[in-house]
């Protein structure tokens, strides 16, 4: 291939999304004035200078979700650069786009820079600033009055979280120090139905060995541009007929397409029935792993049965997924002509469709039938090194209600579903009142389906208080802002990262924080400080049980033996809890390895070699933890000197299933549940797009993480806005140009995006990156740059676990 | 004395623009999608829907080629474009009086204007801000998430560069008009 494309036709926007319209909003990016300062601001992008102060400080990156090592590279006191720290294997010594803006990140003036209460109407953004005592002081006259009136029922006070390593800081506190059972995170709205579905039939998510595969079916994952470590980096290093061989299903053409063998578009919300159909052909052709199987696999002759009675053949899913018969029989058998080194991806941000639970069951159990589970090449579990213990006493409470949404799914787990709790506030359908709510590093405005009732649910609330970096449209609403420190400010809990080259990892601060910030520790114990005595008083009296144990042991023994000490636990600083949780397992030398090189694990000096300036071997390969669950060799029966036993996995293996074996049918989720036993295409489920209308997809972006990273200066630059993805014909007929502006319009809202007309895309099917729209006047970069995914997207959700159902809305697009 | 130059296993690019990223930081290139050393050619796809060639498809990195005989030192007329010892094409702020001959000059577009130093700059493969400190890699080969850049001496038989291209067939841009490029394309 010889593209020879030059700067200017670069800038001419010919070509990618990611690059369309990038030269007019930059140039006024490099001019912003900034509101806060009269000059122009230059975001951090200064010349590294190699001054004689200079610090290398390795730390953790925290731009996405992936956490990858960086060295900071500090002179006199001003990071300068961020660069990849090679010793962490599950970063592979790179950083991303995102990761190398880091510093933009610190650098931006918007940042949330001292504690906030509210002055205005909710949602008007007037605040003013305070200290943390008097937020504090605020957060406490509100909670004493909200839980007394709900007589000590703690789960009155809902909360949430978006990811990170701090989330269990915050969790712990809320959950099991407060003690209200109301929590919703990040899972219902990406990978419940993934982690549920490969858990309860295979024992784990696992991890997907790419750097091993010889065959891979990624299925709208897009890793290319939605950035996952190191999947991506494993991946693309061997594509285009360079040693693993890549299916991409997908309703768009990707940067991960353009790396295809394959590409097959598929109708939205059909993938179920590809992965039926594909069962069906190595089924009937006898073409899977027979002694894999036959030992490991549970309830397989009953499987076999039921998709051969429900004859899902090849020709029963073109009908529906769009994907021909062929093309369906050959992925097939190209897949267990590789396995077991052949992977069915298990992907991220899965909360597609009505049928996602079910989907991610035939994934798996496909993957399974080549034999590939635990297996070098295959779906791998890995190891995790183990980490010392930091208990916190927690008190129970006898007024503590379940949570609210408990029956709208079949099994709603502790994280919740968001969907389905949010709309419970709103609908009245609560058995009592979620009066106040806390939110940690989410913005559900923008991350849920259907920001309308978020506000909404916002609105409901006597209390709100929201931490973050950045005032997005969440803070917007908040009553109260606890303003958290930047990931290059602050240390964050040590972090084990299991795989087949397992490793321990730190992040800690590369400079001060400069503003008046606190980590999730220090505001937890702020807090809990407050707080005890007070709610300890109201404990005291509607807790039956509490009065019980006081009686018998007295105030002030059960108030320091039971936790009701809210602070306990978070007085010492997270270093002291880094340095306990380590050097109780490996030593004093680990916990100093761990600080100066930001990563450790047994052996690291000795197993750690650089190959080249690009290549890094973390263990030698007989160290590596590919297959850990132990099982008996059985080979002798099958006796067979063609065949490699090891290689074709024989072992009858004891999985972490509940029965020990690969679960093809789980009955007694259908018994107590009503849920399929076994992976069944429910028609009524699926949603035929009708004739002139789209079905809208969402997706992520390498440049740009959700709404989190969308005031970022350098990021902009490279992806200034979201475009509508439009199939080219449908966009000519219409009469829809590149850059048109246009209405997308669905049942719960509509949102003005400019197009990008494209033949990457189908004629019923329109795309648009999700983060982008804010309405936060505050983020003077994001503030109505491009459209809201979430303001479009309607709250459907699946009834199994909740998950958001996030690719079954109907839209119409006009031009304006 | 070195001779710097990179090959590009450019199959591997995802587009992702870390290396364009870690460049602006490294080297403190101004903001505007139009203030870049390096960028990632992107060829509209060829075909309809479904029916699209993945192989028309693909990303090109690019940057200054480093020619070893460059067009744009032959037109500056203040020789603030210079060959450095070590083979780079470099340019000299102070001299450079903003003439944008070597703009025009230059087949590869390489080229672009810094408002801050008032200079027509381009990539000088870190020169300034790595080598000088005795770093032996780029920015934007350090932070690659697939790998694609191997940079190094063209003179040392022995380093990876000239083992990779004496091993495995390569092209460089726009060959016919003899400017010599010291960036290689792996195929
Ligand atoms: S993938 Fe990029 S943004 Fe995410 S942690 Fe790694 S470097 Fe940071
Ligand atoms: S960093 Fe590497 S993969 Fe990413 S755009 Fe640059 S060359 Fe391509
Ligand atoms: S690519 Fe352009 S700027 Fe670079 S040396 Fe060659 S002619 Fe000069």
């Amino acid at each position: 291939m010889k593209t020879e494309l030059s700067r200017r036709r670069f800038l001419q926007g010919t070509v990618a999304l990611s690059i369309v319209g990038a030269t007019a909003a930059a140039t006024a990016l490099a001019k912003t004035e900034h509101k806060s300062k009269s000059k122009i601001v230059d975001f951090g992008l200064t010349k590294t200078q190699w001054s004689d102060k200079l610090e290398e400080i390795p730390t953790l990156c925290e731009m996405c979700v992936n956490k990858c090592a960086a060295i900071a590279r500090v002179e006199d006191g001003v990071l300068t650069k961020l660069n990849p720290n090679p010793l962490f294997p599950k970063s592979r010594n790179m950083l991303c786009a995102r990761g190398n803006a880091g510093i933009q990140a610190l650098e931006d003036p918007d940042r949330l820079k001292y504690p906030l209460i509210r002055v205005g109407e909710r949602g008007e953004g007037k605040f003013k600033r305070v200290t943390w005592d008097e937020a504090n002081e605020y957060i406490k006259d509100k909670m004493v009055k909200i839980i007394d009136e709900e007589k000590d029922n703690r789960s009155t006070i809902g909360y949430c979280a978006g990811e990170g390593m701090a989330e269990h800081t915050y969790a712990s506190f809320m959950g099991d120090k407060i003690g209200s059972l109301n929590y919703v995170n990040h899972g219902s709205i990406c990978l419940a139905t993934t982690i549920a579905g490969y858990t309860l039939t295979l024992g784990g998510y696992g991890q997907a060995d790419l750097e091993n595969a010889d065959y891979v079916i990624m299925a709208g994952a897009n890793r290319a541009e939605a950035i996952v470590t190191p999947d991506t980096m494993d991946m693309f290093k061997r594509t285009k007929g360079r040693g693993l061989k890549m299916v991409v299903v997908d309703p768009r053409f990707t940067n991960t397409a353009a790396h295809a063998d394959t590409w097959l578009p598929i109708e939205v919300g059909t993938d179920l029935a590809f992965v039926l159909a594909m069962t069906h052909v190595v089924m009937t052709e006898e073409r899977y792993n027979k002694r894999f199987c036959e030992e490991n696999l549970s309830d397989f002759e009953a499987y076999k049965k039921h998709i051969i009675d429900k004859n899902y053949t090849p020709e029963w899913a073109q009908a529906i997924t769009g994907i021909k018969a062929d093309d369906i029989r050959e992925t097939a058998r190209d897949f267990m002509a590789h396995a077991p080194r052949a992977i069915y991806y298990q992907g991220r941000r899965t909360a597609w469709s009505l049928q996602d639970y079910q989907l991610r069951r035939a994934q798996a159990i496909f993957s399974a039938m080549g034999g590939g589970i635990d297996k070098k090449g295959g779906i791998i579990f890995g190891k995790k090194l183990p980490l010392g213990e930091h208990s916190i006493p927690s008190p129970m409470y006898d007024n503590a209600l379940e949570r609210i949404e408990k029956s709208k799914a079949a099994s709603i787990g502790n994280s919740g579903s968001w969907i389905a709790w949010r709309n419970t506030i709103i609908d009245g359908t609560a058995p009592y009142p979620v009066r106040a709510f806390f939110a940690y590093k989410q913005n559900p405005m923008l991350s849920i389906p259907n920001t309308a009732k978020t506000k909404q649910m916002l609105e409901k609330m006597d209390l709100v208080v929201v931490i973050d970096t950045m005032p997005s449209d969440t803070v917007m609403m908040a009553d109260v802002v606890l303003p958290e420190s930047l990931y290059l400010e602050r240390e964050d809990p040590v972090k084990s990262f299991g795989g087949a080259e397992p490793s321990i990892a730190l992040r800690i601060p590369v400079v001060e924080a400069r503003y008046d910030t606190k980590p999730v520790i220090e505001i937890m114990r702020d807090l809990g400080e407050k707080l005890s005595k007070p709610l300890f008083e109201i404990s005291k009296k509607y807790d039956e049980s509490l009065q019980e144990e006081i009686e018998e042991r007295g105030e002030k023994e059960v108030y320091k033996e039971e936790g009701y000490d809210l602070a306990d636990g978070y007085r010492h600083s997270q270093e002291t809890i880094n340095h306990h949780m380590v050097s109780s397992v490996y030593g004093e030398e680990a916990w100093k390895t761990l600080r100066e090189k930001g990563v450790f694990y047994p052996d690291m000096s000795k197993y750690f070699k650089k190959v080249s300036a690009n290549e890094y071997e973390y263990y030698p390969e007989h160290k590596k933890s590919y297959s850990i669950i132990k099982g008996d060799l059985n080979n002798e029966p099958y006796h067979d000197t063609c065949v490699d036993i090891n290689e074709i996995a024989v072992l009858k293996k004891k999985f972490r299933t509940a029965t020990k074996k690969i679960a093809c049918a789980l009955y007694n989720f259908e018994k107590r549940k009503g849920v399929d036993a076994m992976p069944t295409w429910r028609s009524e489920l699926y949603k035929e797009t009708p004739e002139g209308r789209f079905k809208f997809i969402t997706g992520r972006h390498g440049q740009f993480t959700q709404s989190g990273s969308s005031n970022n200066a350098l990021l902009l630059d490279l992806l200034p806005e979201n475009y509508l993805w439009i199939n080219q014909r449908i966009a000519d007929a219409k009469g829809i140009k590149f850059g048109d502006t246009v209405e997308v319009r669905s049942s719960i809202g509509a949102i003005e995006i400019k197009a990008y007309p494209t033949e990457k895309i189908g004629k019923n099917v329109v795309f648009f990156i999700h983060g982008f729209g804010a309405e936060s006047s505050e983020l003077t970069l994001a503030h109505h740059r491009g459209a809201n995914d979430n303001a479009i997207i309607e709250d459907v959700y699946e009834t199994t676990f909740g998950s958001a159902a996030m690719h079954e809305t109907i839209v119409d697009i006009r031009r304006v | 004395m070195a001779r710097y130059g990179m090959a590009l296993d450019y199959k591997s690019c995802i587009n992702c623009k870390a290396c364009e990223s870690a460049c602006k930081e490294e080297n403190g290139i101004l903001l505007g999608a139009d203030k870049h050393r390096i960028w990632v050619g992107v060829k509209d796809i060829e075909g309809i829907f479904p029916d699209l060639s993945i192989s028309s498809s693909g990303f090109e990195p690019s940057q200054c080629q480093q020619c070893d005989n460059a067009p744009c030192q032959t037109v500056c007329p203040t020789n603030a474009t210079y060959y450095d010892d070590n083979g780079v094409v470099r340019v000299n702020p102070e001299q450079c009086i903003l003439c944008t001959y070597c703009m025009e000059a230059c087949p590869y577009d390489a080229r672009y204007i810094d408002d801050r130093t008032m200079t027509v700059d381009k990539c000088n493969f870190c020169s300034d801000t790595r080598l000088i400190n005795g770093e032996t890699t780029t920015a934007c080969q350090a932070t690659c998430p697939t790998k694609v850049r191997i940079f190094g001496d063209l003179d040392d038989p022995e380093s990876e560069i000239s083992l990779v291209l004496r091993a495995r067939d390569h092209h460089s841009m726009k060959e016919h008009l003899g400017t010599k490029p010291k960036l290689f394309y792996l195929t």
